[in-house]
């Protein structure tokens, strides 16, 4: 015999150990919520600074770049020389001097027109303590394409360089290694005057190079190496001066001798080109009228920012007036004006291309940050107008550079006052912001958008890593309408990968949300009135011997959802796609049966006696019903080629103006009413068979009929578990993945339309999770969809559990 | 009219109309699973159909039905099989375009592991360049012998080529193990040791891949000689024959034997083909076993609940947030469970334990990707309300006189419901637990995040140290069925493998509900009884 005490611990212990058992369950609904929101939580934060370091830089860069792990960063001097530096150490790793510059220096002796390279020779006196250490040559731009470095000199001279990082892994160590190769000297103004600012761009030997110069040309360069089976092949090269497209007017009248030493006035040049993308036929873009207001635009219009995309194809030149004008070089001899648009009030001070090189982001000299780019017009389609689509926030002083991310469509602007904001184009957010202290200086968003490094004017070099995990989730990119890359207008669009690396994910969770509500709407329209009709039957006039219905309907819900769904797609839908005037007529012929098994009923004496008493209606019509289906699928064709002008789908494209696809919304709702019928038809069963006997028989006695009685008492009153039923068929059809998986096309498109196809969140979590990587933007915008059914579930069970409570003890207080 | 319509009859038989399109609507789906399902394994006749452009064509009749928006015309769509040489499986012809249809007795079906079925004449042996006559009586004999070497390449290849496999990895992931510690004179003896045996096993697998190329050339010896309906000759090793079957010549026990002989396959073998032939055996395995797990851990949970909502809790605020939360896992989406079970058992618990235990074959993850255990826990959580209400119900079952008599005689709570309540609640609890089982063996949804593979290399269960693999990923008849209706290059060909699996999947459901509506009354009547 165990001692009393022992036996009182055990009781003790059980009782403990069995209520946190019981609490486990709630345990584990609120660990389902809190754990799904903390992987979606960080969808919500911003981007932060997570080290700040500063090194000392040999002097006042004018450029600067890194690699990919932030571990080399190289810095360009006026003088020629780039320096590459350990950024864990600040140490010099490597020193450069260019030797074009001093190649060139031994030709080209002119220093007559120093132009002025915006942010550092602001600086008053260092600038000229820096030209006395110069000697010969020097850079006057800088640009990069990529790993291409495009330098400008004083004596109109284009230098190209490419960077390049090696890794090398020594015992898990990584060392990074960087190499620098000259590709060589482009003369590129012919008078010799210093360069203000040049852009190139080149993909598999052909390189587009713009080059704007002190004396005010702009020119084109073009080069072309043409493949050949031997050798090196033939280089083509076309030098092209385009200012007239921009300027109607330069103060170096050379520009006009030009002209007329090439036999063609600036005018016919335009005329001729309407290569590419055609003219603009609206009246907002005016013709540039070259010479025509020439008087009222004398010297007023000035180059201020040159960016040239990818496909060498589009130039962007932004002036002082604030206009953008778009040069279409995609054929190099011809290079024509497309439009020319005002986008500021000021003047543009720097132009930069979004990843993927179709959006281009401008900042002004007030400050605004605007990302603009080509629309297809509305009513005429082939022509694409600049269109603003992003404003970001803006700076309080010009802008001076923009750095874009070679990661997403992520950008840094800076302006001249030395605030840095981290922006995203696609969510318009400004992600962060921060002032640099410094006036003047060059900054560089490193490869991986991971880190932001400034060279100030005092030979600083500052580098901020940052950590901005999730820059295109927002609630406006995620709930609302986004203007994405390629569309005419803002819509809402799912799209969560592309085949290509610039490629802008389109997360909005409308038109998946879209799909469920369409899906669940379909499924319940089918299920509700089948599954409480049913119920009503079953529990007030079914005879006790086909009790055992019920049983068999509990069992239909536990038909597992993959069958259903393979079913619906792989048999119903191509079958209901060969007879569907038959569905249309089916309901009809139904109906019909029934009257018609209702007078064989009344008519036949042998019903209504013995074993054929009231109660067995629903086996009685089975072969009604059989009849009906089968002579609506005969008399499908006829219905068919009488009033749908013989092929249904024809005539639903034409006259109804809805296409048919096999996997749609109507074979969904079948099959998911099929799942839901049995949710509905137990739960209401339950309810309307739990009605006191003494409410109906009350009723009964009064003299209602057996159909008033179960109208007007028994659904009256079982209307809260009825509620409750439809509630809970409504939680399943939300959240069934495999049915809408697998009878469904999968498109995420946003139409009532009954006969096509729709993507549902459940269906596109089961697709997309499985790819998506851990803890990126996408797996937690999909756990983010989780989130979203388990809260619509939780609030719909939550009611429908508590509504159900409150019946069931009223129903023990009658 | 009137009077009808008043007494509410017509709605009534609305009413009743519902219902009936209900219980149609279930009998028509069984059926449908069932006559596609079972009717797949019939041998069928091979048909020889001459059109009009005197073409020939040998096949099985797959489908027969009218041309759409044409008046008393049909058509056929016939198996005509032989991938490899046609392109594709099926082919429709116009019923209009056939001259004759004749069923030749000497039409052979070559079931093959590879490309499908070969529909033709058997033509002869290949010898020397020449072809030797060949009966179709003797290639039971070639059958034989080609079966017994496909038997022993397959003991090598699996057995022992996968033994040194396995013993190489186990030394690859000391060798890792070994240099991750502190370098020492020990240790260095040691690693050489490890390189040693790891040469030695090396060699003995260069041997073993010899032995299996020997065996490889031996079975693609003997090439019989298939004459096609078209008249093409098609040479076909005799290895690559499962079995071959005169269908046209079959008697009724012929044909019962070909089907019994074809479902066993089905049953206990291994796919073939990226799953559209062969049997689902892993498939059942797969699921038997993560239902098995998953009861071992839903049982105790679920049980638990009922006990302390029934026998604990008073109404207050705690039993009602409980119930509460039974009813919203109930009603909480399969996949939302996915999620869930991908974020917290698989990426952080699972990853969790292959940074304590397993950092040596880091990256590769172990526990910290799909498997058995993480997709078995997801679904226990799933289905705990199934156990806690039929538990629940069970446990109300029990009369209350037991108890009191149990507490008159100074039994304490936990004794009374020890010794007296539980055992009395025991076929509640087991109705739960068969029905939570039915409700997992249907569930894909968040397996197909969790650890659910179209084609899993080896079972969780084998004859390697520690026996049983939790970690493993595992195939499921439900995925199975998804995968192959859908997934698969060659849908056509697979649906009557997909209704099969179907069938399997409905069956073990619908036997598991039964068993378990069985047990509920057996349940009540014994109360009944008990009660008197």
């Amino acid at each position: 015999m165990k001692s009393k005490k022992r036996r009182k611990l055990a009781d003790k212990t059980a009782y403990w150990v069995i209520t946190l058992g019981g609490a486990a369950t709630v345990v584990v609904v609120f660990a389902l919520f809190f754990f799904i929101f903390l992987e979606v939580y960080p969808l919500l934060q911003g981007a932060t600074v997570t080290k700040e370091t500063t090194s000392a830089l040999p002097g006042k860069a004018v450029l600067l770049g890194v690699d990919n792990h932030q571990e080399v960063a190289y810095a360009v001097y006026n003088d020629g020389t780039i320096a590459f530096l350990s950024l864990p150490d600040g140490g010099i790793v490597k020193k450069h001097q260019l030797t074009g510059l001093h190649r060139s220096s031994a030709t080209h002796q002119d220093t007559t027109n120093i132009p002025s390279y915006s942010p550092d020779l602001q600086g008053g006196e260092e600038t000229n303590s820096l030209k006395t250490k110069m000697q010969g040559n020097y850079l006057t731009s800088v640009s990069k394409d990529r790993h291409r470095l495009i330098l400008g000199t004083n004596d109109g001279q284009i230098l190209t360089v490419s960077i390049n990082f090696s890794e090398s892994f020594d015992n898990g160590k990584r060392t990074v290694s960087p190499e620098i190769t000259e590709e060589g000297l482009i003369l590129a103004s012919p008078e010799s005057c210093g360069i203000i600012s040049a852009v190139s761009r080149r993909n598999e030997g052909t390189t587009v190079t713009v080059v704007h110069a002190a004396n005010g040309r702009l020119i084109l360069i073009a080069s072309e190496v043409e493949q050949a089976l031997f050798g090196a092949g033939d280089k083509n090269e076309i030098k092209k001066d385009i200012t007239a497209l921009v300027i109607p007017y330069s103060r170096d009248q050379s520009l006009l001798t030009y002209f007329r030493d090439k036999r063609t006035s600036p005018l016919s040049f335009l005329s001729e080109g309407k290569g590419g993308k055609s003219w603009p036929d609206t009246s907002t873009v005016s013709h540039p009228p070259i010479y025509a207001t020439e008087t009222e635009q004398t010297d007023k219009i000035e180059i201020t920012a040159l960016a040239l995309d990818l496909f060498m194809e589009n130039l962007y030149i932004g002036t002082s007036s604030g206009e953008i004008f778009h040069i279409n070089v995609s054929d190099r001899n011809n290079p024509c004006l497309t439009e020319k648009i005002r986008v500021s009030d000021k003047a543009i001070t720097a132009l930069g291309f979004l990843l993927g090189d179709v959006s281009l982001v401008i900042g002004d000299a007030g400050g605004g940050v605007n990302v603009w780019m080509q629309v297809r017009n509305e009513g005429s389609p082939s022509v694409w107008l600049l269109r603003k689509v992003h404003t970001l926030a803006s700076h309080g002083a010009p802008i001076v550079e923009i750095d874009t991310s070679q990661r997403d469509k992520g950008f840094v602007t800076a302006a001249a006052d030395g605030t840095i904001h981290l922006n995203h184009a696609t969510s318009e957010q400004t992600l962060l912001k921060f002032a640099t202290g410094a006036q003047a200086f060059t900054l560089c968003l490193s490869p991986k958008a991971d880190g932001i490094l400034v060279a100030d004017a005092k030979g600083r070099l500052r580098q901020w890593h940052l950590a901005n995990p999730h820059p295109e989730a927002t609630l406006k990119t995620l709930f609302g309408r986004v203007w994405y890359e390629g569309y005419e207008k803002p819509e809402f669009v799912w799209q969560s990968t592309g085949g290509t690396d610039d490629f802008e994910p389109k997360l909005s969770l409308i038109p998946l949300i879209f799909g469920t509500i369409k899906g669940t709407i379909y499924a319940l329209i089918i299920a509700v009135p089948i599954g409480i009709f049913a119920a009503l039957y079953t529990s007030q006039f079914l005879h006790n011997s086909l009790k055992i219905i019920k049983p068999v309907i509990e069992i239909m819900a536990a038909l597992p959802s993959v069958i259903l769904g393979f079913l619906a797609g792989l048999w119903l839908a191509p079958c209901m796609e060969r007879i569907f005037p038959a569905i249309i007529v089916m309901p009809f012929f139904i109906t019909l049966s029934i009257i018609l098994a209702l007078f064989c009923w009344k008519i036949l004496p042998v019903f209504g006696k013995g074993w054929c008493r009231h109660g067995i209606e629903a086996l009685f019509l089975i072969p009604f019903i059989i009849g009906a289906v089968y002579l609506s699928i005969r008399l499908g064709g006829i219905y068919e080629s009488l009033f749908l002008d013989g092929d249904y789908r024809e005539w639903f494209s034409n006259i109804l103006g809805l296409p048919y696809d096999q996997r749609n919304a109507l074979v969904v709702g079948v099959a998911m009413g099929f799942a839901v019928i049995p949710l509905i038809f137990t739960i209401s069963e339950d309810a309307m068979s739990n009605v006191p006997n003494s409410l109906r028989s009350a009723s009964l006695a009064l003299g209602a009929t057996p159909w008033q009685t179960a109208v007007r008492v028994v659904l009256p009153t079982a209307s809260p578990g009825i509620f409750s039923a439809v509630m809970i068929g409504f939680g399943r059809a939300v959240g069934e993945t495999m049915i809408v998986l697998m009878a469904t096309g999968n498109t995420p498109i946003m139409d009532w339309n009954l006969f096509n196809g729709f993507r549902a969140l459940s269906a596109n979590i089961a697709v997309e999770i499985p790819e998506a990587p851990q803890g990126g933007t996408l797996y937690r915008v999909l756990f983010l969809a989780a989130l979203l059914l388990f809260v619509t579930t939780f609030v719909v069970n939550t009611v429908a559990e508590t509504v159900r409570q409150r019946m069931k003890l009223r129903y023990s207080k009658l | 009219m009137k009077n009808l319509l008043g007494s509410g009859n017509p709605y009534i038989w609305l009413t009743a109309g519902m219902l009936t399109i209900c219980l149609l609507m279930i009998s028509g789906l069984t059926v449908l699973i069932m006559v596609n399902g079972f009717g797949i394994f019939w041998p069928r006749k091979i048909v020889q159909f001459t059109l009009l452009d005197g073409e020939v064509i040998l096949g099985e009749i797959a489908k027969r039905e009218s041309v759409p928006h044409q008046k008393d015309a049909y058509r056929t769509k016939v198996k005509v099989g032989n991938r490899d040489v046609y392109g594709m499986d099926f082919r429709w012809i116009d019923n209009a375009d056939i001259v004759s249809q004749t069923y030749p007795v000497h039409a052979l079906v070559f079931e093959r592991r590879e490309w499908g079925n070969l529909y033709g004449f058997l033509h002869g042996l290949r010898q020397n360049g020449g072809v030797k006559p060949l009966k179709p009586e003797s290639m039971a004999s070639l059958l034989g012998e080609s079966h017994a070497l496909y038997k022993k390449i397959r003991y090598i290849a699996k057995k022992e080529i996968g033994n040194i496999n396995y013993r190489i990895e186990k030394t690859r992931l000391e060798l890792k193990r070994l240099a991750l510690l502190q370098p020492s004179e020990k240790i260095q003896k040691r690693v050489a040791e490890v390189k040693a045996r790891m040469e030695h096993l090396e060699i003995l697998y260069r041997e073993k891949e010899d032995t299996l190329a020997g065996f490889y050339k031996k079975a693609m010896e003997k090439e019989v000689v298939v004459l096609l309906a078209d008249g093409r000759e098609k040479i076909v090793p005799v290895f690559q024959i499962i079995r071959i079957s005169m269908p046209n010549e079959m008697g009724v026990f012929a044909k019962v034997g070909f089907y019994i002989a074809k479902f066993w396959e089905f049953i206990w073998g291994e796919p073939r083909e990226a799953n559209t032939e062969g049997g689902v055996f892993p498939a059942i395995f797969g699921t038997v076993m993560m239902v098995l797990i998953m009861s071992i851990a839903v049982v105790p949970l679920g049980v638990l609940t009922a006990v302390y909502l029934k026998e604990y809790a008073g109404d207050n605020f705690i039993s009602r947030l409980v119930r509460i939360s039974v009813s919203n896992l109930a009603g909480v989406p399969s996949i939302v469970f996915g999620v869930f079970g991908l974020g917290f058992f698989i990426y952080l618990f699972g990853g969790g334990i292959d940074k304590l235990f397993f950092s040596e074959t880091l990256p590769t993850p172990t526990y910290g990707t799909g498997g058995i255990l993480w997709a078995s826990l997801t679904l226990s959580l799933l289905t705990v309300p199934v156990v806690v209400v039929a538990t629940e119900e069970g446990l109300s079952a029990v009369p209350r006189a037991m108890r009191e008599g149990s507490y008159a005689l100074g039994a304490t709570k936990i004794e009374t419901l020890w010794k007296v309540v539980l055992p009395q609640a025991t076929p509640g609890i087991l109705t739960g637990t068969i029905l939570a089982m039915a409700r997992a063996a249907g569930e894909v949804a968040p397996l197909m995040i969790t650890g659910v593979v179209k084609l899993a290399p080896s079972l969780p269960i084998d004859g390697y140290f520690p026996y049983i693999h939790l970690e493993r990923k595992f195939m499921h008849l439900g995925f199975h069925i998804y995968d192959v209706g859908f997934q698969s290059p060659n849908v056509e060909a697979a649906i009557p493998m997909v209704y099969t699996t179907t069938l399997v999947l409905l069956f073990t459901v619908l036997i598991l509900n039964l068993t378990a509506i069985v047990v509920r009354n057996k349940l009540k009547k014994w109360y009944n009884r008990g009660a008197l």
